[in-house]
């Protein structure tokens, strides 16, 4: 007993100070692990090689970056040389000048990046982040489910709400699935619907809001029970685990789904549209260097290698990941071009969300309505324009 | 008397200093917080109570913790008697078995929390069989809120806490004399009347002190609900953290620790309310 | 009769206490078309150790293994540092005096973490201790400090006061005494208090939540992967980090003890 504690004492500063010998670049990304592998094994090492160093990669969710980075940057021991960060999460970083401004790097951008995607990137007329992943929700469903019922893919809300019907009736348990977890993905969610309804989703109280959160009332005693903990992630296992048969997510699922889990059943669309229009909202991430990163030439390196035309490729076709390059499709394998065409199909529909300062509140408001409305019944217009008050006083805050 | 122990004192106080400092400090920073307005930083202002007041999951989160302490307690309690009482008997592979039930005080919060959501999924493995056994044909979806909910979370917590309360009462029950219990045995006294009348008043020291540490643990729940029902189902300490964490509130975070302290505090002074009476070392 | 309901409650018991942990195993060890369907099988019908390459191969888990001992480590320095010499100024005031501060101690633990872990995560982003290893250790001395002077506490009054007395006849000052005569005395009763103050941080979840984002210790893995619902992973990693708490708590069964548990084991 007594020789075994100074032993692990010891065996723990090891592991702590065995230091790198190598030049690091230190990236911070918030993925899955199948993405996590094919970074690992596909992307990082060709560069890593090349740059002769060794790059430590990091997995942070989008919404804590922001607190580390403060705290990074405030102390100035900045630890991270670079970062993807979601394309919704950019505005307080780039007010509380936390970030490199990169606007003189943007004559490196390749000329086939969509031009869309660089001017979302701007803030004030600065360019503080590099496009590099955009992303747009498209609709999976189990086809041989619908066959079995004898269901067509729904073209629009009613439809939906009719195959939302057949399944609860005939399976004695919906299965629709519906991102009702909370956070950014229902608040992403309902924004698209919001949208495809004619509304503006930053007032909550509009009558697109109103048509949306009063059909969602409707449509949830027919949604998955699972729809309560489905998020981008989780939904991909419960559509895997025929506890979904429709859903609507990210293009990267088809890897996982199909590949992964050998669940060849599944198809993809690009969506149904709501009584006013077809919608989806164009997500994804771009690439920031922190301010005072102390490889700072090494990490602008780093994002031209991952913009470069080899790489977006490799994105596409290990990952499924929708392009910043519209010429990167080239390598896509057979069995996956249906799904890109889902994907393009969707980003014709494709909105952008308005980077608001008070995005964060819309977050929190829209889905406190939503679970009062939805889950718990509460009455439709009342709330919501309790919840449009609430965020009125909070824009007035920033 | 402070010049005797001079020395000791010098040597205590770092160890004071270090926990005081670290709990008053940020224990007075938090209450600050409370009392600053949420939405513009005024201090010192009731805003921030007053938004969690009129929010509905708020109260939710109060009731969840509430229900949860109560029913968990009278539970793990009912639940610990009767390993403890299992362990009383002598039969072969006792040793075994009550090393068998300290298996849970060796498994992590959150890996019991990992556990119990492959049980409570819902295409879990309760629901699969009670389905082989025949006795539902639609899974139940256990995490997805109401009281079901909270049964499934306190079964969770109970799973990692009833062998500390199985200890305290063993060791209750061990203290009393076998004398006393033979006699009641040859007075032809029927198990049931022997546990009333002869074992609990014998055990209510134990039983107290069972309950308050654990009322008070029971209170501050916090990583089960928050692996197992995350937002769906709230407790007090859950609220808090995803005020702070997930909407960047400080202000109404800190109000709803300020009321979880409260009850605490309101537990502590039961609890030495109880030392003082009934004079139980620690 | 009653022999067989006895039989009954026994069975039952174990099976409540096995399955969880049963599942864990289970899982981590099972081929993901067996678990990933309707109905997911009870028995162990493939096994495979793909879950358990990716654990320990794929270089993910060197991070946070090093995060958590580092931090383990460093606490419990940081409350044999501060907790040796209070424990032996304890065991030496008077009883009464000595009584009323160990309840104190006791009581600090009583408060909730997210009371204290909110307050401070705030001023780390500020001072930028947030995400490091020294703010974490800082919070996980908090946490252990009070099981660590207990344990500390009732083996130094273990140690005879003869054996001092002796030595302050010779002129040997109080802290020369304890440096010579009571730690290594005390050698094994401080090595108990080191481990169940290792294992007080190992497993340590709510602070850790609040002061570690992107360098997680390996309970924050766990939570992470339960998130993502990647049923395998979890299952591997909470494996790794359930293996040495319960060799410990096996080892050290007869320290857990109902008054040593009292609020202070429960991870």
């Amino acid at each position: 007993m007594r020789k075994f504690i100074p032993l692990l004492l010891l065996a723990a500063f090891c592991l702590s100070s065995c230091g790198p010998m190598q030049p690091r670049l230190r990236v911070v990304m918030g993925l899955g692990e199948v993405e996590w592998k094919v970074m690992r094994e596909e992307i990082f090492p060709p560069f890593e090689k090349e740059a002769g160093v060794k790059i430590q990669a990091i997995q942070m969710e989008a919404g804590d970056l922001p607190q580390v980075l403060e705290a990074q940057v405030r102390a100035g021991k900045v630890k991270i040389d670079l970062f993807a960060q979601d394309n919704m999460q950019l505005v307080y970083l780039a007010n509380k000048g936390l970030i490199e401004d990169l606007s003189d790097q943007e004559k490196e951008i390749p000329k086939n990046v969509i031009p869309a995607l660089i001017q979302a990137c701007k803030f004030k007329e600065k360019l503080f982040f590099m496009p590099y992943r955009p992303n747009v929700q498209i609709t999976y469903y189990n086809r041989k489910k619908f066959n079995q019922y004898d269901l067509e893919p729904p073209r629009d809300w009613d439809e939906l709400l009719s195959a939302a019907i057949v399944f609860k009736r005939e399976e004695k348990v919906g299965k629709i699935l519906f991102k009702a977890y909370g956070g950014v993905p229902t608040a992403t969610q309902l924004y698209e619907w919001i949208v495809s309804a004619g509304g503006d989703p930053l007032s909550i109280n509009d009558a697109g809001c109103i048509r949306t959160f009063t059909f969602l009332q409707k449509l949830w005693p027919y949604l998955s029970p699972d729809s309560i903990r489905a998020k981008f992630d989780t939904s991909n296992e419960y559509l895997a685990r025929d506890s979904a048969y429709l859903m609507q997510n990210w293009p990267f699922g088809v890897r996982i789904i199909i590949e992964e889990y050998g669940k060849k059943e599944i198809s993809t669309y690009h969506g149904f549209s709501g009584p006013v229009r077809e919608a989806h909202v164009v997500g994804g991430e771009v690439l920031g260097v922190p301010k005072g990163s102390k490889n700072k030439e090494l990490a602008l390196r780093f994002i031209r290698y991952l913009q470069s035309k080899e790489v977006q490729e490799k994105l596409v076709s290990e990952l499924g990941w929708p392009s910043i390059r519209s010429d990167a499709y080239g390598t896509v394998p057979k069995w996956m071009k249906p799904h890109f065409r889902s994907v393009n199909g969707a980003l014709k529909h494709g909105v952008f969300r308005k980077n608001v300062t008070y995005w964060n509140e819309f977050v929190k408001y829209i889905n406190e309505a939503f679970v009062e409305i939805v889950t718990r019944g509460a009455p439709v217009k009342r709330t919501l324009d309790f919840y449009h008050k609430q965020l009125e006083a909070a824009k007035r805050r920033t | 008397m402070m010049r005797k122990y001079f020395t000791e004192v010098l040597l205590l106080m770092p160890l004071l200093l270090y926990l005081l400092g670290f709990t008053l400090v940020p224990m007075a920073y938090a209450t600050i917080l409370a009392f600053t307005n949420y939405l513009n930083g005024t201090f010192p202002s009731l805003a921030s109570f007053s938004y969690i007041f009129s929010h509905f999951q708020f109260k939710e989160a109060v009731f969840n913790t509430l229900f949860i302490t109560l029913v968990g307690l009278t539970l793990e309690l009912l639940l610990g008697l009767g390993l403890a009482l299992l362990l009383l008997e002598r039969f072969r592979g006792r040793r075994f078995f009550r090393a068998l039930m300290l298996l849970p005080l060796g498994i992590p919060t959150i890996v019991v929390a990992s556990n119990m959501r492959y049980l409570f999924d819902t295409n879990g493995f309760l629901n699969e069989i009670l389905y082989r056994l025949g006795i539902i044909e639609i899974p139940l979806n256990w995490m997805g809120g109401g009281l079901h909910t909270l049964f499934s979370l306190v079964i969770a917590d109970m799973w990692k806490v009833t062998p500390l309360v199985m200890l305290i009462l063993l060791a209750g029950l061990e203290s009393i004399s076998r004398e006393v219990l033979e006699a009641a045995e040859i007075d032809g006294a029927s198990y049931l009347k022997r546990l009333r009348f002869i074992l609990l008043p014998l055990l209510k020291p134990f039983i107290t002190m069972a309950l308050i540490i654990r009322g008070i643990d029971a209170f501050r729940i916090f990583e089960l609900p928050l692996a197992l029902t995350g937002r769906t189902v709230r407790v007090l300490a859950t609220y808090s953290f995803f005020e702070y964490r997930e909407f960047g509130n400080p202000n109404t975070s800190a109000a709803s620790a300020a009321i979880l302290m409260v009850m605490i505090l309101i537990a502590i002074a039961v609890y030495m309310k109880v030392i003082k009476q009934r004079e139980i070392s620690l | 009769m009653k022999k067989f309901v006895f039989l009954i409650l026994l069975v039952f018991a174990v099976i409540f206490i096995l399955t969880p942990v049963y599942l864990m195993v289970k899982i981590s060890l099972s081929p993901p078309a067996e678990i990933l369907r309707q109905h997911p099988s009870l028995g162990m019908e493939g096994v495979t150790l793909k879950h358990w390459k990716t654990v320990l191969f794929s270089g993910q888990i060197w991070p946070p293994l090093r995060k958590s001992l580092t931090v383990a480590a460093l606490s419990v320095i940081f409350s044999l540092l501060l907790g040796i010499p209070g424990a032996y100024a304890l065991s030496r005031l008077p009883f009464k005096l000595s009584s009323a501060i160990l309840l104190f101690i006791f009581l600090s633990r009583m408060i909730p973490e997210i009371e204290i872990a909110l307050p401070i995560s705030i001023s780390f982003i500020r001072i930028g201790l947030l995400d490091t290893d020294l703010g974490l250790t800082m919070a996980h001395t908090l946490r252990i400090l009070p099981i660590v002077t207990w344990i500390l506490v009732s083996s130094f009054k273990t140690i005879p006061k003869d054996l001092e007395d002796a030595a302050f006849m010779d002129g040997c000052s109080k802290v020369r005494s304890l440096l010579t005569i009571v730690i290594p005395l005390a050698l094994p009763g401080i090595a108990v208090a080191a481990i169940f103050g290792f294992l007080g941080s190992w497993d340590e979840f709510t602070y850790a939540v609040y002061l570690a984002i992107a360098n997680k210790t390996l309970p924050l893995v766990v939570y992470y992967y339960i998130n993502r619902a990647s049923f395998f992973l979890a299952s591997s990693y909470a494996t790794v980090i359930t293996i040495p708490v319960i060799i410990v708590t096996y080892a050290l069964q007869k320290y857990l003890k109902a008054e040593n548990l009292a609020g202070a084991v429960k991870g």
